[in-house]
């Protein structure tokens, strides 16, 4: 068991301290512990165990807020359920909030006070990240991002090749010699960003998207070099970290001298960039910030772009990105664009602002010590979109498709997951031609 | 005047002090600072997460479990209940009225309902596996003086003779209340306002 230092403890601890504003103080003390959450959590679903339950995820940070933030915790600590931190307490804090829960905020909606917990557990994350006590996994992917800029560690020339590939590839499909993907172009209204695992593992993505600008007729770039839209920095919840991953898009959009800043299919890079960066970086950004489902959806609603839902007649069905959704408010556009390109689309049950978060939030996809917890969790969407009689699940959320891509595989559900680009491009209507 | 009614008067005095202090205090810090672009509108998501979020049909915590939810409501009125009723016997007691036997009756009778379905809490939070793991002391004596504040309200409105029981009883919520988790009286609102503001900034809120 790794010892405690006590300067970092202090320091840690001095976190719940923060008085700048009333959040935190607010949901540290607004906890009753009815237990009425337990069923809001998906890991308390799949495993039926007691310390899943949200509340005790809120009682492992607000506990030792009792006992060093308050007068009440430094006297009677026995009183007022104020805990001790020492070793074995911070070491189920790194069981819990980083392999016990995915902060994907379905138990904030339906908590019976409002208690924003996972914003705790966040909190929690950051005290830990303050002890060195970050899973060491975790924190890989956040040095690989770091360290190369982006969280896979592809060196340039391996991305640059991947997308001049592409290029041709799109060259030859739209039977255009102008098609293009263009790589650190200067003065171009959109600065496009991906999520690593498209030029690693799910290139044709990267052309989807390629298709849609096509056919947008876009003035876009991507970076060789920054291209990355995820901040792990967010899950780690280094926030020094966090502020270097953000910084890097800031700056290369700036160098690249582009308009708006597209963030590419990833919720919680979505979340990372689009919310919190602008605070991780403590400035307002001086561009415009849109998703790529804000964006894609914009095209069709002004006829940028032509699409003939017919061309997908397959029964499809939506995963909800938390961080897309709940936390990202992106419900009703995720569903205009896909309506815009879908012939049969049918809702999960529950759906939306609702939804169960797919297993693969909150970094879970890169702490594999906890892959059993995270496939055990998934079960409950492998049961969503069973239901559903879907042949197709679409989410725009490069995380949630490697998640469902393990969840299809291990319960058997035989359907395609499909990100908002590649539903698009399939209906797509280009030049009177469908491609 | 008796001692315990002093007491009870000096208690409520901190417990309201406390408050203020809180309430203040959490005012002066305001929200967080956002720097990013807002999404939504703030006003009505707050005014959602007040209104429309709390309806029983738009929280699981509600709908999954209603016995519950019912319980939990029906235990919260007879506590503001038993408050206002403090305050009702004070005043009384000052201007040496005496309530009419049947009002006596009927808020004894509805506080009798109140502080059994408090019992029901407490008993359950002392048995289910689920609640006995996140409970603590004070989830305890939270539950078990307030539920004892209902039920003593409820006799000495029968048998004015409980009368210390009653003060002394009262006298010790005051003093807990700022302490331990019945401090959410004050932090429910903060916590919707934040919650409302928060989605309201996403664009989550309003449904």
């Amino acid at each position: 068991m790794k010892v405690l230092d006590k300067e970092l403890k202090k320091k840690a601890i001095n976190l719940l301290k923060n008085e700048s504003d009333s959040k935190l103080i607010t949901h540290l003390n607004a906890c009753v512990r009815c237990g009425l959450c337990a069923d809001s959590c998906m890991f308390y679903l799949a495993h039926k165990e007691p310390q899943y339950t949200p509340a005790a995820k809120v009682a492992m940070v607000s506990s030792l807020y009792r006992r060093y933030c308050t007068y009440a915790g430094k006297m009677a600590p026995a009183l007022v359920n104020a805990k001790e931190l020492d070793e074995e307490y911070a070491e189920k804090m790194v069981d819990m909030l980083f392999g016990g829960c995915t902060m994907c905020g379905r138990c904030v909606k339906h908590c019976s006070i409002g208690v924003d917990i996972s914003y705790l557990v966040k909190k929690g994350r950051e005290m830990l990240a303050t002890m060195n006590m970050v899973p060491a996994t975790l924190q890989s992917t956040v040095d690989a991002a770091v360290n190369t800029g982006n969280n896979m560690a592809i060196p340039v020339e391996e991305f640059t090749e991947t997308i001049k590939w592409l290029e041709s590839d799109l060259i030859d499909e739209m039977e255009d010699p102008e098609a293009r993907i263009p790589l650190d172009e200067t003065d171009k209204e959109l600065f496009y960003t991906l999520n690593p695992r498209e030029p690693k593992f799910f290139p044709l993505s990267i052309s989807a998207m390629a298709k849609v600008f096509y056919a947008a007729k876009a003035n876009w770039t991507l970076s060789s070099k920054y291209y990355d839209v995820t901040n792990y920095g967010y899950f780690n919840a280094n926030n020094a970290e966090a502020t270097i991953i953000a910084k890097n898009l800031y700056d290369e959009i700036h160098k690249l001298r582009g308009k708006k800043l597209i963030l590419g299919e990833c919720g919680h890079g979505s979340r990372a960039n689009r919310w919190e960066g602008p605070n991780y970086l403590k400035k307002k950004y001086d561009f415009e910030t849109l998703t790529a489902v804000e964006l894609i959806g914009d095209y069709i609603r002004k006829g940028t772009i032509t699409l003939d839902k017919s061309l997908n007649k397959q029964v499809c069905t939506i995963h909800d990105p938390c961080n897309l959704i709940r936390n990202g408010g992106m419900f009703k556009e995720i569903r205009f664009i896909v309506n815009s390109s879908v012939e049969n689309l049918v809702e999960m049950d529950p759906y939306g602002n609702d939804n169960y978060c797919c297993g693969g939030g909150g970094g879970m996809l890169a702490m594999s010590e906890y892959n059993d917890r995270r496939l055990k969790i998934g079960k409950i969407k492998a049961d969503q979109i069973t239901a559903t009689g879907a042949k197709i699940v679409i989410t725009p959320c490069h995380n949630c498709v490697d998640q469902l891509l393990q969840i299809n595989h291990t319960y058997k559900l035989g359907v395609r997951i499909m990100t908002i680009s590649e539903i698009v491009a399939d209906a797509l209507v280009i030049n009177n031609k469908t491609k | 005047m008796s001692w315990y009614i002093i007491a009870a008067l000096a208690a409520a005095v901190v417990c309201i002090a406390a408050f203020a202090f809180q309430f203040f205090k959490l005012l002066k810090m305001g929200v967080p600072e956002d720097l990013s672009d807002k999404g939504g509108d703030i006003g009505k998501a707050v005014a959602y997460s007040y209104t429309k979020a709390m309806m029983p049909q738009h929280k699981e915590s509600a709908y999954l479990h209603l016995p519950t939810y019912a319980a939990g409501m029906i235990y919260h009125m007879g506590t503001f209940l038993s408050l206002a009723l403090f305050l009702v016997i004070v005043i009384l007691n000052f201007a040496g009225v005496e309530m009419p036997v049947v009002i006596n009756s009927v808020i004894a009778a509805l506080l009798f309902i109140t502080s059994a379905l408090g019992f029901a809490i407490l008993i359950k939070r002392m048995v289910k596996e689920e609640l006995k793991f996140i409970s603590g002391a004070d989830d305890y004596i939270s539950n078990l003086l307030t539920t004892l504040f209902q039920l003593f309200s409820a006799l000495y409105l029968i048998f004015p003779a409980t009368g210390m029981l009653y003060f002394v009883c009262t006298a010790l919520l005051f003093l807990w209340m700022p302490v331990g988790k019945i401090k959410h009286l004050l932090y429910f609102f903060f916590a919707r306002y934040h919650l409302g503001y928060f989605y309201g900034w996403r664009g989550t809120w309003p449904e």
